[in-house]
């Protein structure tokens, strides 16, 4: 066994383990720290698939940015007594696991079948070895310079909005 | 042989299957989950799996729009976490509770 595929392995198990606990565990606190693990270790499969700069913007964004986000909202409400963590109803939840297990059938199945073109061998092509940044940056300020406007728009109204509707009525403790 | 070969040789269906198990963890709590922040987190889940399967492509196929792609699914993940969570503390500011079933409430 490479050192590749154990670092492949390892990272699949951490992130598929991160990713089931967030929504078997019970207290919502735990769930947001099994996220943390499941997003380091994509960060991680990132890295491994050589997207360093992508990796890097995974580790602050998500694991810093969204997860605090999270977090802190979580620290707002008092959440030790839920009632119902999961949705009631036998049949509707055991035909939602069907439907969910269907999906990963026919994912998994799909992928069997598929063959891409030009790929599997394509991986040792130059672009995958190296720095990819630079071409990253160029690529993103020359072909998808309209996309990266009008996200840096959309984050403004966002911002902005956000603030208006969890401001209203006067913030998480308001008397009414 | 042939099952070490799928062990040792990891290639561009291992992420695949990879992302796509991750997705259907995310999907699996957006369905059975009734916390709205737990459902938030199984949204960013998905995301995250749809990530995994860009750059994989990115890479397997040598092009690098791909990982430009995963910038602004980035983008709108942090957003849409925002507005979520936003409407998740008005939700609690009525109710004292995050559950999902209040959001029929949401209108007014």
């Amino acid at each position: 066994m490479t050192a590749d595929s154990f670092l492949f392995w390892m990272l699949a198990i951490v992130t598929l383990v991160g990713g089931l606990s967030v929504i078997l565990v019970s207290n919502p606190i735990y769930s947001a720290l099994c996220l943390a693990m499941s997003m380091v270790g994509v960060s991680a499969l990132f890295a491994t698939l050589g997207a360093y700069f992508i990796a890097g913007v995974q580790m602050i964004v998500y694991a810093g940015a969204v997860l605090v986000l999270f977090v802190m909202v979580l620290m707002l409400f008092d959440l030790k007594t839920e009632l119902a963590t999961f949705s009631r109803g036998k049949i509707s939840g055991l035909m939602k696991i069907a439907i969910v297990g269907l999906l990963a059938g026919f994912l998994a199945g799909a992928f069997k079948t598929m063959t891409f073109e030009g790929a599997d061998q394509a991986a040792t092509k130059a672009v995958s070895t190296g720095d990819t940044t630079k071409a990253l940056g160029t690529l993103l300020f020359t072909k998808y310079v309209f996309g990266f406007e009008a996200l840096g728009i959309l984050l403004l109204v966002i911002a902005i909005g956000v603030v208006g509707l969890a401001r209203s009525k006067g913030g998480t403790h308001a008397k009414h | 042989m042939q099952n070490i070969d799928i062990i040792t040789n990891v290639g561009l269906n291992h992420y695949l299957v990879l992302s796509a198990l991750l997705f259907v963890t995310g999907m699996a709590g957006v369905l059975l989950r009734r916390n709205v922040i737990v459902l938030l987190m199984s949204i960013e889940l998905m995301l995250n799996a749809v990530n995994i399967s860009f750059v994989a492509f990115s890479k397997y196929l040598g092009k690098l729009d791909g990982q430009i792609l995963v910038f602004f699914v980035m983008t709108i993940a942090a957003a849409e976490a925002a507005v979520g969570l936003a409407i998740a503390v008005s939700i609690f500011k009525r109710y004292k509770e995050v559950n999902i079933r209040f959001f029929e409430h949401l209108k007014g």
